[in-house]
């Protein structure tokens, strides 16, 4: 799965540990899923799209397909 | 909801826990080394580090549920490497039984259990290097 974090993250001057901390999670576990090594749960990954205020299916994308129209 | 001080906290109990039973594994097997001492001596203390070890699983359950859910998936992935490569260990052993004779002091219980850790070890190291 494709996602991105990463570049959200950049576009809200978030450091990895910042954004770890406001999920709840390790740093490790948001460096895996911007170098896509892991895939989030959908609990994550909704905590995800409510912090950046955006659909879940802009942030996440199945490999092969693009983001939602409105990205 | 992970917490930072809980898991710290659970962090110290497991690394306390995993001292104190290497510690008392070494006093049981001096006094297991002594055979003027009775029985009812030597039986509790060579249980004492199983009592400890019951602890450390104890914390390490109690600490899993305040770790994220990517640590979670690692010690899941360590346990499903750890488990089958035990299973093969015991497997080896006994299919060499039914041929030949194992030498007691060379594969007792005692040998065996710190494979056991050591394949967890393994199967940590290799869960973790994939998510790094």
């Amino acid at each position: 799965m494709k996602n991105r974090l990463k570049v959200l993250r950049a576009e809200h001057n978030l450091s990895q540990a910042d954004l770890a901390g406001r999920l709840g999670v390790s740093r490790q576990t948001i460096n895996a899923i911007e170098t896509e090594k892991y895939e989030p749960s959908l609990t994550l990954a909704f905590k995800v799209a409510k912090l950046f205020e955006q659909p879940i299916e802009q942030i996440f994308t199945p490999n092969g397909d693009k983001p939602g129209p409105n990205t | 909801m992970r917490t930072v001080a809980g898991q710290n906290r659970g962090g110290k109990s497991l690394v306390l826990a995993a001292i104190l039973f290497v510690l008392t594994v070494f006093v049981s097997m001096a006094v297991g080394e002594m055979p003027q001492l009775p029985a009812t001596v030597r039986v509790p203390i060579a249980l004492i580090p199983a009592l400890i070890f019951a602890y450390f699983i104890y914390q390490r359950r109690r600490l899993l549920h305040t770790e994220d859910e990517l640590e979670q998936r690692i010690q899941l992935e360590a346990l499903s490497i750890a488990y089958p490569l035990t299973f093969l260990l015991l497997v080896i052993l006994g299919q060499l039984e039914r041929v030949i004779t194992l030498k007691p002091e060379d594969w007792d219980y005692g040998h065996i259990w710190p494979f056991v850790f050591i394949f967890y070890i393994v199967g940590l190291m290799i869960a973790r290097k994939r998510y790094q």
